[in-house]
């Protein structure tokens, strides 16, 4: 076994010498039905770089990697691994040729060990009194160890995977890609649940991985990391290449306006002041208590407990919230129908938890609000017919077809749907969990604007976030939490910015 | 985006086009099969199975399963011969639909609130409820000494407007059950529990409620299924039902409805009734061996899942 991080750079000096390129795209389409989801990409991976690509949803980056690692086969077009042209029929076929994908959600088996997951696929084997095979326990374990190492991850490997944080889960999945020699490395929004020193560690990994001369493809909605972090970047809009640019040549300003076709703009909510209290929680150690026209926040990373706290004052929690409504009365609420009962809304961190994905956009929307437009033993359809047009035309829903199923619709489209079901009902208090998580920056500022117009008609806004920068643009205070505690508060105020958040989490109790 | 529609209506028409090809066929094959004693005979056999079909349909949109249907239809056929021997007609037809309802509740309450899996759950009262009937009975069919009630007997054989009498019990029940499906927030709960349960509780939907009542109104259809049968059968027989559950389960997978839930049409559910009926029938016309009949009929069912998995691909 080597003992260097990356691979040995295998065939990578194609016949033309001088092109060290690990992997070349010409012209690459692929549709779905009648969506172009590609158009003629070109896309090349030097040996040794960090490329990475962005775009809004909908752009075509998914659709990329997946016909990278072998998931989708594309219509027309080449791709070039080391100089050979290949064709993907099977993501293992992919993994052959040295693409390896780590993907947003890890597929970890949860009661295996550590090792073993590090080396499921190609477990040592020997055979036991000459002829029984089984697995090689103790080589298992020591190989494991020692690509760990490698990495700085010191973790008894027998222990099951669960034991382990996120990041750490990471770091054994990026251990298992090394140890299958793979030449390009695929990460797709790879910080989206790290705290900033798991983001520094995992970036001091990608770099070591970089210099051994593994070439690596870099998909985040995270455009401060890409800046500092891509040797080249690609922006992709609706499945077109718009443009490519090389490390210093490009911001943050530039590559929004390259994802949107248009220049970037920020609003910020100046602080109005608040009406009277809308709730106030009555159980909680750290109560909550919401004002009409306040926008509150509650910054967490994933196991912060932001979300249950969200989730709790919607009784959808282990244990039923005593909230103080406006008009002073106690209120239990024990499930989602007494919350909304009370006119409160949320919005879950998972889209499949806010919609029945294989119904309609009317059924949707329409799902907290049968009661409303009709009777228990009838459906008012002209009425249900008005409330999803209005509800539909409010949001920008697209395409504005209700009879189409929720779950082809982009994340940043899922998430209009999901607000339009509480705006449907009316509902005076809005909490919302991850509004903005893995939608496009289009979609994103729409959502915003849609969060600021309901608090500017007297709406109360809970809103937990891991993204620091979406809370300190739309947030009148936010609550810091960590391990369930509430350990800091920052109010606009005082001044409010990303970095001042992120010292309010980061400061120990 | 227009095509896909069209090729999905096309595909939502699937079993009717079957059914018809497999009438064509076995009419070309056999001049038997349009005889009125062989449609009606259909006709007669599918009613029961249908009623226990949209039962079955109502659980597995709202993403759940019923094995215990068969073994409920026994117990109310028997429940209700007995207590129409004591009691008079409609008491035991009451009785009948009862302990039907009473066993989808027993069912709902386990998988809704104690969250067992329906399967393990419906297996397990599937063998209970028949364990009962042979208990109640002695294993002895329930007809008293002078045979049941002339009048219910009379209805199973009856005609109303030129059809058999017992063919509108289905067909009323789907014209009423459509409506409610599809027309009221309750329906619409339902597909929404077995589409998404956790997206449905979080819009507010009771969905232990929705989970529990669609078993309660699978076991109620399978209590009317029972005493239709008992009523054709002039008595109640212990025995009865058998099997009626796999080949109910079998019609809403031809149907259409996913087995994962939350889609799925009562009519086409019993338009998959007609289609296993009407196999057995035309296999029955051909001469067809009982052993192979079985092959044939577990082939089809597996090719109709298989369907299911290929569209839900899609």
């Amino acid at each position: 076994m080597s003992l260097s991080v990356g691979p040995e750079p295998r065939n990578i000096s194609s016949p033309t010498a001088g092109v060290r390129e690990a992997v070349r795209i010409r012209a690459l389409s692929k549709s779905f039905g009648a969506t172009q989801a590609l158009d003629q990409v070109d896309f090349t991976v030097a040996v040794g770089e960090i490329h990475a690509v962005v775009g809004e949803n909908g752009a075509g980056k998914s659709t990329l990697i997946r016909i990278l690692s072998g998931i989708h086969q594309a219509d027309s077009g080449s791709i070039e691994v080391a100089g050979q042209t290949v064709q993907f029929s099977s993501p293992r076929a992919a993994i052959a040729s040295g693409i390896v994908t780590i993907p947003q959600e890890l597929r970890m088996v949860p009661a295996l060990s550590i090792a073993e997951n590090l080396m499921l696929g190609s477990l040592p084997m020997r055979r036991r009194f000459g002829m029984v095979p089984g697995i090689d326990r103790s080589r298992m374990n020591a190989e494991a160890r020692e690509q760990l190492a490698h990495l700085n991850l010191d973790v008894d490997v027998r222990k099951p995977i669960r034991a382990l944080s996120f990041a750490e889960q990471q770091l054994v999945a990026i251990a298992k890609a090394l140890r299958r020699q793979c030449s390009v490395f695929i990460l797709d929004e790879p910080t989206a649940a790290l705290e900033s020193r798991e983001i520094d560690r995992l970036f001091s990994v990608l770099a070591r991985m970089k210099a051994a001369g593994t070439a690596i493809i870099y998909i985040s909605h995270r455009l401060d990391e890409i800046v500092s972090l891509a040797d080249r970047c690609t922006v992709l809009r609706d499945g077109r290449v718009v443009t490519v640019s090389e490390r210093g040549q490009f911001s943050i300003g530039d590559l929004i306006e390259a994802m949107t076709g248009r220049a970037a703009t920020h609003e910020d909510s100046a602080a109005r002041p608040h009406g009277p209290e809308l709730l106030a929680e009555q159980t909680a150690q750290t109560p909550i208590s919401l004002r009409a026209g306040q926008t509150l926040g509650i910054a967490g990373l994933l196991g912060s407990g932001a979300d249950l706290k969200v989730r709790g004052l919607f009784g959808a929690g282990p244990e039923p919230a005593t909230v103080r409504r406006a008009d002073g009365v106690t209120v239990r609420l024990g499930q989602p129908g007494d919350a909304i009962a009370q006119g409160i809304g949320l919005v879950p961190g998972t889209r499949s938890l806010g919609l029945v994905m294989n119904q309609s956009v009317r059924d949707n929307i329409l799902l907290p609000n049968l009661f409303q437009i009709g009777s228990v033993f009838r459906i008012d359809r002209s009425r249900a017919d008005a409330l999803v047009d209005e509800m539909m035309d409010l949001m920008d829903i697209r395409p504005r077809r209700p009879e189409v199923r929720v779950g082809s619709l982009s994340g940043g489209n899922q998430q209009k749907v999901i607000l339009a079901k509480w705006l449907a009902r009316r509902v005076s208090i809005l909490l919302l969990d991850e509004p903005t998580h893995g939608i496009d920056i289009a979609a994103k500022m729409h959502v915003h604007a849609l969060i600021r117009r309901f608090t500017h008609q007297g709406g109360g806004v809970l809103v937990s976030s891991s993204d620091l920068g979406e809370l300190a643009r739309l947030c009148d205070s936010v609550l810091a939490m960590r391990e369930r505690q509430i350990v800091g508060r920052v109010e606009r105020a005082d001044g409010m910015n990303e970095a001042r958040l992120r010292a309010a989490l980061e400061r120990t109790r | 985006m227009a095509s896909s529609s069209v090729s999905s209506r096309l595909l939502g028409q699937i079993p009717l086009v079957t059914l018809l090809v497999l009438c064509a066929a076995t009419a070309l094959m056999t001049d038997r099969f349009l005889s009125p004693v062989n449609l009606n005979n259909i006709l007669v056999q599918s009613s029961i199975m249908a009623v226990i079909a949209i039962g079955m349909t109502f659980v597995i949109i709202g993403g759940g399963f019923d094995l215990s249907v068969g073994s409920t239809a026994a117990l109310a056929g028997c429940v209700s011969a007995m207590v129409m021997l004591e009691a008079g007609i409609g008491a035991g037809v009451v009785a009948g639909v009862l302990v039907g309802a009473l066993v989808g509740l027993v069912n709902g309450l386990v998988i809704a609130y104690l969250r067992v899996n329906p399967f393990i759950t419906t297996l397990g009262t599937m063998v209970l409820v028949r364990g009962v009937v042979f208990l109640i009975t002695g294993g002895a069919p329930v007809e008293g000494d002078d045979g049941l009630p002339s009048a219910f007997v009379g209805f199973g054989s009856a005609r109303i407007l030129g059809l058999h009498a017992l063919v509108w019990v289905p067909i009323v029940l789907l014209v009423v059950l459509s409506w409610v499906m599809h027309a009221t927030p309750f329906g619409r709960h339902i597909y929404a529990t077995g589409g998404g349960r956790e997206a449905a509780y979080l819009s507010g939907v009771p969905v232990a409620r929705i989970t529990a009542s669609t078993y309660v109104i699978c076991g109620a259809l399978a209590g009317v299924a029972g005493v239709m049968l008992a009523a054709r059968l002039q008595s109640g027989q212990p025995t009865a039902g058998e099997f009626y559950e796999l080949t109910a389960i079998a019609a809403v997978v031809l149907g259409g409805a996913a087995l994962h839930g939350g889609e799925g049409t009562l009519y086409k559910s019993v338009i998959g009734v007609f289609i296993m009926i009407v196999l057995g029938n035309s296999l029955n016309l051909l001469n067809v061996d009982s052993y192979w009949q079985r092959v044939a009929i577990g082939v089809v069912i597996i090719a109709a899942a298989a369907a299911d998995s290929l569209r839900s691909k899609r």
